[in-house]
């Protein structure tokens, strides 16, 4: 079971995940996004990844997806506090520079 | 139309008459008995859908019948209302126990009864409904589980044949899909002027949908080798048609190779795919060190903008390859350590000489990583050795 947070912050909308990313849950994870996306129309999505201990295949491509739908309506996506296990996935499938990655929430938010 | 049938045991000719008088009223089908030895004669000719049988009866009490009716699997589905005199908790709650489905304390209004029959039949109804749609389930289930079945067969075939050959090597694999059928997929193609082509690749998710896709890369690899051209630009077709051809979730990770005996020189694209290793001299077998062939790259299938890198290595007769998809590396212990690519090169530090052995070598000692839960994902690993 995946625990999502979400809040409003101005114009942007943050979502913090903590848990195991996998297929399990993408599907979970899909609905906030979606439904945050659809009620707040946020400039900035911004996501949390730091209580994040793996993400697989199926939740990279949901963040992929993420960062699609936010571009199409304008929007951005920024993702900050990556774990070190979450990095090294990232790096290795070259994600790094896919996504806009920032160290701190606060920074993901300031970056918009 | 009838309602539905009840059979009303009881000694006394009265309350039978009573309760039969009212449930027929209420458009019921009526049978009756005097007793529990004739409950089972009647129950031979006619099967009623409900019982009311009363406790105390000669020849065969109401507990006896209950116990045979519910004791057989023919009849037991039968709903069983038992009418006591009886009055204290102890003997309702004994005969609940008997198998009876309720109970109805004597003297009762036969206006109870009939509303008590009522919401019986009404229950029977939804089990009816509830037995019927199991019963689709049950099908429906099955016939998934034979399709399933099938498309793994399917999807087995589509795996390069054993013992594999290509120029100068030859190689084996293992493939443990979780769910049957899996999103991994590999093919070792020979290439007219004396190269082979390999491709490994993970397809996001698991089950019929990833499945598909492994055979769309499986065709689009191929399709990219046939054109002619190296790694990258099979990199960059494949992307392309993957970017076309599936929906936003959905991409590979890929590590794509040529392998040139000519000037022993492998050159390949990651696209986000864990990096295979090269040991070096390893199809003598004992100990040998291995060197990770890593480059970065996308996953295939994100975008049709994103760029890709060629990387090159040496490859020498006697060299052994290993190409494997995330699931093997990703055993999790209780404590949260993965085997990661560390622990696969600890295992391949030593393996015995042919690629069969070396393949079960590998399996086994990653499985050992987590014996009680070893594999969560798709698990394919494949070997190359490149003879000496």
């Amino acid at each position: 079971m995946l625990n999502i947070q979400t809040r409003q912050e101005g114009t942007a909308s943050v979502v913090s995940i903590q848990g195991k990313v996998n297929f399990e849950v993408t599907a979970q994870l899909r609905d906030v996004i979606r439904e945050t996306v659809a009620t707040a129309q946020p400039k900035l999505l911004a996501i949390n990844l730091e209580g994040v201990s793996f993400i697989d295949s199926s939740g990279l491509g949901l963040l992929v997806a993420a960062r699609n739908s936010v571009d199409k309506s304008g929007g951005k996506l920024h993702l900050c506090c990556l774990p070190a296990t979450v990095k090294k996935t990232f790096d290795q499938t070259n994600l790094t520079n896919y996504f806009s990655i920032f160290a701190t929430e606060q920074d993901a938010l300031r970056g918009a | 139309m009838a309602k539905g049938s009840v059979l009303v045991v009881d000694d006394e000719a009265p309350i039978r008459d009573i309760l039969s008088f009212y449930l027929k009223r209420a458009g019921y089908q009526v049978l009756t008995a005097g007793n529990g030895l004739e409950a089972l004669e009647e129950m031979g000719r006619s099967r009623p859908d409900l019982i009311i049988s009363d406790l105390r009866m000669p020849e065969m009490t109401g507990d006896e019948f209950c116990k045979r009716v519910k004791g057989d699997p023919a009849t037991r589905d039968i709903y069983f209302i038992i009418l006591t005199a009886l009055d204290g908790t102890a003997s309702r709650i004994g005969s609940l126990t008997l198998g009876a489905d309720d109970m109805i304390p004597k003297p009762f209004h036969a206006q109870e009864v009939l509303a008590k029959v009522d919401s019986t039949f009404r229950l029977i109804e939804m089990q009816k409904e509830i037995k019927r749609q199991n019963r689709e389930l049950v099908a429906f289930q099955q016939r998934v589980q034979e399709e399933m079945a099938l498309a793994a067969a399917l999807q087995m075939g589509l795996l390069p044949k054993l013992p594999g050959k290509a120029q100068g090597s030859h190689y084996t694999h293992r493939y443990l899909p979780v769910a049957g059928i899996g999103g991994d997929i590999y093919s070792i193609l020979p290439l007219p002027d004396g190269c082979t082509a390999m491709m490994i690749a993970d397809v996001s998710g698991h089950g019929v949908t990833a499945a598909l896709i492994s055979a769309m890369v499986k065709t689009s690899f191929e399709n990219q080798v046939r054109l002619g051209g190296d790694p990258l630009t099979w990199a960059y077709g494949m992307n392309e048609d993957l970017c076309r051809s599936t929906l936003a979730e959905q991409f590979a990770t890929a590590w794509l190779g040529r392998l040139d005996p000519g000037s022993n020189r492998l050159r390949y694209v990651v696209a986000g795919h864990c990096a295979p290793l090269r040991i070096v001299g390893g199809t003598k077998g004992g100990l040998h060190r291995s060197e990770v062939l890593r480059g970065k790259g996308f996953m295939l299938g994100l975008d049709e903008q994103l760029p890709f890198v060629e990387h090159d290595a040496e490859f020498l007769p006697g060299d052994r390859l290993v190409l494997y998809t995330d699931g093997l590396v990703e055993v999790e212990r209780e404590d949260r350590s993965m085997l990661e690519e560390a622990g696969l090169r600890r295992i391949c530090a030593e393996l015995p000489v042919g690629s069969e052995e070396a393949a079960d070598s590998v399996i086994t000692q990653a499985r050992a990583y987590n014996q009680s839960a070893p594999f969560m994902d798709d698990v394919t690993l494949v070997i190359l050795d490149r003879q000496a």
